[in-house]
């Protein structure tokens, strides 16, 4: 990280300033396998993430780590990921990965399908291990979803009837061809191509810099977008 | 995940296939992926040099170039999935083409630092791109185009007005769907088709299995050419009507992302059209000049033309020919325009007194020309007794004179070393000529030597050929007797060392006009010829051309029969870089030479120079080693 990157790390002005141009951003797509929804019981058991620079997905940086969870695993969950308790004994415990995490984040804009939820979970553990939190920028894939559709944006995915469209329902919109669903690196894989269809779009639509990108994509309420013309983003 | 998919997709297309596991993961790791949305101007003509080479994993882009003296955008290519782009902009220092995604298009972007290392450690990645990508997309095609931008708007005019019908291939190749595979492909060959019609039970068209289908389908995935045709056709047929004009035939075959399509009368299929029909049709075909050159009947009608044909070298470095076959097919034309002088000279003259033979000297005589040199000719009569002789002199004196001046007219330059037939010394009856070879041969000396080494490579152009042949046997027949002789070639062939220095670097002209330039066809292309002489002359091999006297070698006990793959691929290599750097000249309106700048070069260009150098040096220590006792 260079010490411009660093000072703005350190003072919480995330990888670069609001006016950073889309294709000159750094973002690490993510996703989080977990044991359940309630964070008060629940754990991650998995975070896969890759990076891109710009519109650019690259091959070779990923990041995919299993976690040893300290909840309980229920049965429903273990189909899902397909992943057995004995096999979880033998993965790192969440302090190692959430640190070899944060560092592979660093000055990076985050983008995920749902992101709250992942982020949630990580800052929480981050909070419990007395690790900074994941302060940097943040954009959630469904919002920027929700937001395009609205944009008139000619895509015939956005003729399709989606009411609340899932990361594969979307993937399938798009024609994203899915492998490994459910991994987390997988799904990542996924919301990164989602992304990258995204970028043009919002192009066309006026979004090209990093400040436009947080306004449409906000993960803070990713469905509120979907819900129609009168609703409360607008650009 | 990412990088196994990247894997998997690189294993299945050239050159990457060539490539082991282990460093194709490792490349994998260098790649970016990239999504282009349908109309995304990937690279601008004129704009930022690109920074990658792409590799379309899905999705079509157009590659176009807007001529320079305005007027609409000619279509150079178009690529798709399991092709790559930008190689040209990696290799020279600008954007020469406009590469537009005509659908969405999703590439893999190999950073130029790792290609260009690629590219110099495995030479599988270099040979296919030798072979492949420096013929078909090196950048000065697309110079080419520009500078021969008149004779490309009839042609391109073709795609909007010719229908379809006009242009695709008539099946006459019929199979029903239980043939196998190898009996079909056996009868488009005898049938010479590029494509078949697979017909079902009740004669109704059920797919079609081209040239193409076997390449992929059967050669690449390694399908049993006894299974049935059905497996690998294509299927179902998409038809057109024929009276559809060709661009709409283009834009369908695009859509659809299908090659092919049957073209119907009334609905009865008829025949068949693929993308390569229309690359073709693009382009004026060779075939087309040379009737043209059939066509003339007066020297002032053929002059034009035969100045005209030049232009047939932008179409053919465009669609891809190799250098080996550009240089063929240039011959062939020059030969046509020689021929027609010839018969006019005849009709001019009368009828020749006594049989002659035309003879084609040097790189004419070897095939080997690339822009028009100068003339390299002889002429070889009959033997006369004395009461003939002056009026047998008197004829072909005349005749050769015209000649002279009729291919001057015709764009072929006087030779200035007088190499000519119109130089009486060398229009002369056979027994003359043999007495000149004996000579040659029996009393070596380094000059004489030097001086006939282009009447070694002779070759009968019209008239009677046995008198060529037959001086052809006789020297054939003293060369074994006079060591000496190959041990001159020899001793010639290793005085001139390339210019390469210890290190490896290349070095250039270190003073005078072309400081720092390198004579390619003094430094590069001669050594190889002379290889390829000395070698065929050792063993009586008749063939004059460079590439045929190496084919002839190959297997062979002499020195090079195990060097032959990587001596055709070095000359190729320098032919086409004499080439393209003549065609530069021809655009430029520059005198033509054979000096490139080694500054210019790319590094993919200079390695695969160096590599040439060091075979020649190779051969070279070879030779020395076996005419030891020759080299002075």
């Amino acid at each position: 990280m260079g010490l411009l990157d660093w000072s703005r790390d350190r003072l919480g002005l995330g990888p670069s300033g609001p006016e950073v141009p889309i294709q000159d951003l750094r973002f690490t797509v993510l996703d989080t396998e977990l044991t359940g929804l309630d964070e008060r019981r629940d754990d991650i058991v998995s975070i896969g993430a890759l990076q891109m620079q710009g519109g650019r997905i690259e091959i070779g940086k990923t990041f995919q780590e299993l976690v040893r969870p300290q909840a309980v695993l229920d049965g429903r969950t273990v189909l899902i990921h397909g992943i057995t308790p004995s096999q979880l004994e033998a993965m790192p415990p969440i302090a190692e990965v959430l640190d070899a995490f944060l560092a592979y984040v660093s000055g990076t804009v985050l983008v995920g399908h749902c992101l709250s939820i992942d982020l949630a979970f990580l800052n929480r553990d981050a909070r419990r291990l007395k690790r900074p939190p994941l302060g940097q920028p943040a954009v959630d894939t469904l919002a920027l979803f929700g937001w395009l559709r609205h944009r008139s944006v000619e895509h015939p995915a956005f003729a399709q009837e989606l009411s609340a469209p899932s990361l594969f329902g979307l993937a399938t919109a798009f024609e994203i061809t899915v492998e490994e669903a459910h991994t987390a690196i997988g799904d990542a894989y996924v919301t990164a191509q989602l992304f990258q269809r995204f970028l043009p779009l919002l192009a066309q639509a006026g979004v090209r810099d990093l400040s436009g990108l947080c306004r449409v994509g906000s993960p803070a309420n990713p469905t509120a977008n979907l819900q129609g013309p009168g609703g409360q983003t607008h650009f | 995940m990412l990088i196994d998919e990247a894997v998997r997709f690189l294993s299945q297309i050239p050159p990457f296939q060539f490539l082991e596991k282990g460093l194709l993961r490792e490349l994998a790791h260098n790649l970016t992926k990239e999504f282009y949305p349908k109309g995304t101007v990937i690279l601008q003509q004129d704009g930022p040099v690109g920074e990658h080479l792409q590799i379309i994993q899905k999705g079509v882009v157009k590659i176009s170039l807007r001529p320079k003296g305005g007027g609409e955008d000619v279509v150079i290519d178009f690529r798709e999935r399991g092709e790559t782009f930008g190689l040209v902009s990696l290799m020279g220092g600008h954007q020469r083409t406009t590469i537009l995604a005509v659908q969405d298009t999703i590439c893999y972007l190999l950073p130029k630092a790792r290609f260009n290392e690629l590219v110099a450690s495995d030479p599988a990645i270099t040979e296919y791109l030798l072979q492949f990508h420096l013929t078909k997309y090196a950048d000065w095609t697309s110079r080419e185009i520009q500078g021969k931008n008149l004779f490309l708007e009839s042609s391109d005019h073709l795609l909007f007005t010719a229908q379809v019908g006009e242009i695709c291939q008539r099946f006459t190749t019929v199979v029903e769907a239980d043939t196998t595979i190898r009996q079909t492909a056996r009868r488009m060959v005898e049938q010479r088709q590029s494509a078949a019609l697979v017909v079902g039970a009740n004669g109704e068209p059920i797919g079609i299995l081209t040239d193409s289908d076997l390449r992929t389908k059967v050669v690449a995935q390694g399908q049993s050419i006894d299974g049935p045709v059905t497996r690998v056709m294509s299927h179902p047929v998409a038809s057109v009507d024929e009276a559809v004009p060709c661009f709409e035939v283009i834009l369908q075959m695009l859509q659809r992302e299908i090659y092919h399509m049957a073209v119907t009368r009334e609905g009865a299929i008829r025949g068949v059209v693929t993308n390569h029909d229309f690359l073709v049709l693009q382009g004026r075909s060779p075939l087309a000049f040379s009737e043209d050159i059939e066509h003339q009947t007066t020297l002032e009608g053929l002059a034009p033309v035969s100045r005209k044909a030049l232009s047939i070298i932008g179409v053919l470095l465009r669609e891809g020919a190799r250098a080996g076959n550009i240089i063929r097919i240039i011959s062939e034309l020059n030969d046509r325009v020689v021929r027609k002088v010839l018969e006019l000279a005849e009709r001019e003259l009368g009828p020749p007194p006594v049989p002659y033979c035309w003879l084609a000297l040097g790189s004419e005589g070897r095939k080997e020309q690339t822009f028009r040199t100068d003339q390299d000719n002889a002429l070889v009569y009959a033997d006369i007794s004395e009461t003939q002789r002056p009026r047998v002199t008197e004829y072909f004196r005349r005749f050769a004179v015209f000649m002279r001046n009729g291919l001057v007219q015709c764009g072929f330059e006087a030779c200035p070393a007088n190499y000519m037939a119109s130089n009486p010394d060398w229009c002369q009856p056979i027994s003359t000529w043999k007495r000149y070879f004996s000579t040659w041969i029996s009393e070596p000396s380094p000059e004489a030597v030097l001086r006939s080494l282009i009447f070694f490579d002779f070759r009968p152009l019209y008239g009677d050929e046995s008198l060529a042949w037959d001086l052809r046997d006789h020297f054939g027949r003293l060369i074994p007797d006079y060591p000496v002789f190959l041990g001159f070639l020899a001793n010639m062939l290793v005085k001139n060392r390339p210019p390469i220095g210890f290190f490896g670097a290349v070095a250039g002209e270190r003073s005078g006009e072309h400081k720092d330039g390198l004579n390619l066809k003094i430094k590069g292309v001669a050594p190889l010829v002379d290889i390829a002489r000395l070698f065929a002359l050792e063993r009586g091999i008749r063939h004059t051309s460079t590439l045929d006297r190496l084919e002839a070698l190959r297997g062979g006990t002499s020195l090079i029969s195990e060097l032959v793959d990587e001596l055709e691929h070095a000359f190729e290599f320098l032919t086409l870089l004499r080439v393209h750097h003549q065609a530069q000249q021809l655009e430029a309106g520059q005198a033509i030479d054979n000096f490139i700048r080694l500054d210019t070069l790319s590094s993919l260009e200079g390695q695969s120079l160096k590599n040439a150098f060091r075979l020649i040096l190779k051969i070279q220590d070879q030779v020395l080693d076996r005419y030891k006792a020759f080299i002075i």
